[in-house]
């Protein structure tokens, strides 16, 4: 796979919420309108990069060599928890503005599915350390473009009138539903006609 | 929505499940999988954390920082995984296929962390699991009514376990031939989930609201 096909794939065709369906609750749940979704767009897309690159150094150095394969889950949810709380820290050490910014607790969306799962692509996918980074990156993008999209409907809908039931996280998720839909036109035909194949 | 509490904790739960409800018997197998890691990762945790010291017993899993407790909570929900993982596949090799990525992904869900999580661990065993209990088969119930409307309307057929002259799949005539294939889609899961939130919400309030109201009627 060339790396613009690596880069749309992960970007857009497989998004990892929209296509993929993990990490919706951070997305869905960035409270503090669009800085807040920029803050947690771009905490994912690092701990999303982070993780590719690790897990692939994990699987192909360590587990694969030794015969532990069957230990790759608690190694890669060990690696990305270890992610999120490094990045707490740095975060606490040199930006504590993150926090005060976003209002999210970094354990709660750091140990969530879409780290883990961009590994577990990434791996079963047998994505070189380059490619898993760019992967990671890519993935990163695509999630910080959904959660800054869907951040910016639901401030539109926060001022229309809406059933008392779907306000909040229901109505987030027929959004999702919805935009999920609209981001099926970036399918595998796009991607050839984008790239000429 | 807070993610403390356990209707909230269910729903979010649910998010990345829903990924494997476009058959019933995925979404069987996965709440298979999270009904087992739930229950056993909170008995595990309830006996890890309770010190017996003299007839006082005591929960330690709340002292320490939020990080410990949260890598406490996941060494016990990722190894449980693991061995489900590894169950499923010796046992049932095309559910573990189709499960794919999701299967790993219960370690790190919410609902199974919920248990881990800070302030959590502070009734009686008996209690707990009761409780263990009543989270899974909600967990299950939701993502079987998920995956029974996406696998109806989408496809016309439902598929279940094969057993003895039963095929596995039953076919609904009218449906079959003219689905909804659009609730085969990621979308069509996200859409079903934000609905099926939205007529808890409803009934939950319309219950709250009107308490006495059963009563009255009989």
């Amino acid at each position: 796979m060339s790396w613009a096909a690596i880069i749309l794939t992960f970007a857009l065709v497989d998004n990892v919420i929209l296509s993929r369906l993990l990490g919706v609750w951070p997305a869905a749940g960035a409270r503090g309108g669009m800085r807040a979704a920029a803050g947690v767009g771009g905490f994912m897309a690092v701990l999303m990069a982070g993780s590719a690159v690790g897990g692939w150094a994990l699987d192909s150095q360590v587990l694969v060599p030794l015969g532990f394969t069957l230990l790759r889950t608690p190694a890669f949810v060990f690696l990305v928890a270890s992610l999120a709380l490094a990045l707490q820290a740095f975060n606490g050490r040199f930006l504590p503005s993150f926090l005060r910014v976003t209002g999210v607790s970094i354990p709660e969306i750091g140990i969530n599915t879409a780290g883990l799962g961009l590994v577990l692509i990434a791996t079963r996918g047998e994505y070189s350390a380059p490619e898993s980074l760019v992967a990671g990156l890519a993935a990163g993008a695509g999630y910080f473009l959904v959660t800054a999209m869907m951040t910016a409907i639901r401030e539109r809908l926060e001022v229309e009138p809406v059933p008392r039931a779907l306000k909040g996280f229901p109505l987030q998720l027929i959004t999702a539903g919805l935009m999920a839909y609209a981001f099926m036109a970036f399918d595998r035909a796009f991607l050839a006609r984008v790239l000429g194949g | 929505m807070k993610s403390e509490d356990p209707p909230a904790l269910l729903f979010l739960g649910l998010c990345p499940a829903i990924a494997v409800s476009v058959r019933v018997i995925d979404a069987l197998w996965m709440s298979a999988g999270v009904m087992l890691v739930l229950l056993l990762s909170g008995l595990a945790m309830e006996l890890l954390s309770r010190e017996s010291s003299g007839n006082e017993a005591r929960h330690s899993f709340d002292r320490g920082s939020p990080a410990a407790r949260w890598m406490r909570a996941l060494v016990v929900t990722s190894f449980l995984t693991a061995s489900f993982e590894a169950g499923l596949l010796a046992l049932a090799p095309a559910a573990s296929a189709a499960l794919g990525i999701y299967a790993p992904l219960i370690a790190v869900n919410c609902l199974v962390l919920g248990r881990g999580m800070p302030g959590t661990h502070n009734l009686p065993t008996r209690r707990t699991v009761v409780g263990l209990l009543g989270r899974g088969i909600g967990f299950a119930a939701s993502l079987v009514a998920i995956a029974l409307v996406r696998e109806a309307l989408g496809a016309g057929t439902i598929t279940l376990f094969a057993l003895g002259g039963f095929g596995g799949t039953i076919v609904i005539p009218m449906l079959v031939e003219q689905p909804l294939r659009a609730l085969g889609f990621a979308g069509g899961g996200l859409l079903c989930l934000g609905y099926l939130v939205a007529v808890s919400r409803a009934i939950s309030r319309r219950a709250a609201a009107n308490p006495a109201g059963g009563e009255a009627a009989q």
